[in-house]
């Protein structure tokens, strides 16, 4: 534990905020640098590389609206665990979603088989690592007294 | 394997195409799970100067028994059929 841990003054609900928004920048908030290098990395890195081995389609959003919440978890599982990694997820959606409106050639070609389950595999593990980063750095946060 | 005929014309464009691994997509599963072992330990780890040496513990660790795991049930498949 560093010493900046233990006198961190940063409230914990914005450290997970933080976490969210930006994977490790939840441990840069309550002075852990090297942690919050590590993991923010890691995990942007792992998101990355999902969509260059599936390609952008592999974010796959459920529908915009529908009156029963209970059935986005049924119809788009994997979609819960990639919007976990963050807006990352979001802006991944809007590129993938702007392309339908252009001309075939230039859009983004959905993947299939393996190659779109590994793509998928990868988003959503990144995700559900930074949801792991996200507790651990609230907790840290909290433990210190990081509430005002 | 991926017939020929249908890869002769496929290009990779980064983001817009699926990279084209279809033969090795089994070779995927090592960077997943360095991240994997990387971003856990970073966490349980108090020191951070602990944590490339215990990543990569844990790295094999999972490899050996994913391999391990994948003997096991190709033996069981072979069994059973």
């Amino acid at each position: 534990m560093s010493r900046a841990h233990d006198t961190n003054p940063v409230p914990a609900p914005l450290v997970a905020l933080a976490a969210w928004l930006l994977p490790g920048s939840g441990y840069l908030l309550i002075g852990q640098r090297a942690r919050a290098l590590t993991i923010s990395i890691t995990i942007l890195l792992l998101f990355v590389l999902g969509l260059l081995i599936g390609g952008v389609k592999v974010v796959d959003p459920p529908a915009s609206y529908t009156p029963n919440p209970l059935k986005i978890l049924f119809d788009k599982p994997w979609f819960v665990g990639q919007i976990l990694a963050g807006p990352i997820t979001l802006v991944t959606v809007a590129v993938g979603k702007d392309s339908d409106d252009r001309v075939a050639s230039s859009s983004f070609h959905p993947s299939h088989a393996r190659v779109n389950e590994i793509g998928t595999l990868y988003t959503a593990v990144a995700g559900m690592l930074n949801l792991l980063a996200i507790i651990d750095s609230t907790y840290r946060a909290g433990r210190s007294g990081g509430n005002p | 394997m991926s017939p020929l005929w249908l890869l002769a014309d496929y290009t990779y464009q980064p983001f817009v195409k699926a990279a084209p691994l279809w033969d090795y997509w089994y070779l995927l599963l090592l960077p997943l799970c360095l991240a994997i072992a990387i971003v856990y330990k970073s966490i349980r780890c108090d020191s951070m100067s602990r944590v490339p040496r215990q990543a990569l513990e844990l790295f094999a660790f999972i490899i050996v028994v994913m391999v391990l795991a994948a003997g096991a049930l190709a033996v069981l498949v072979n069994i059973l059929s």
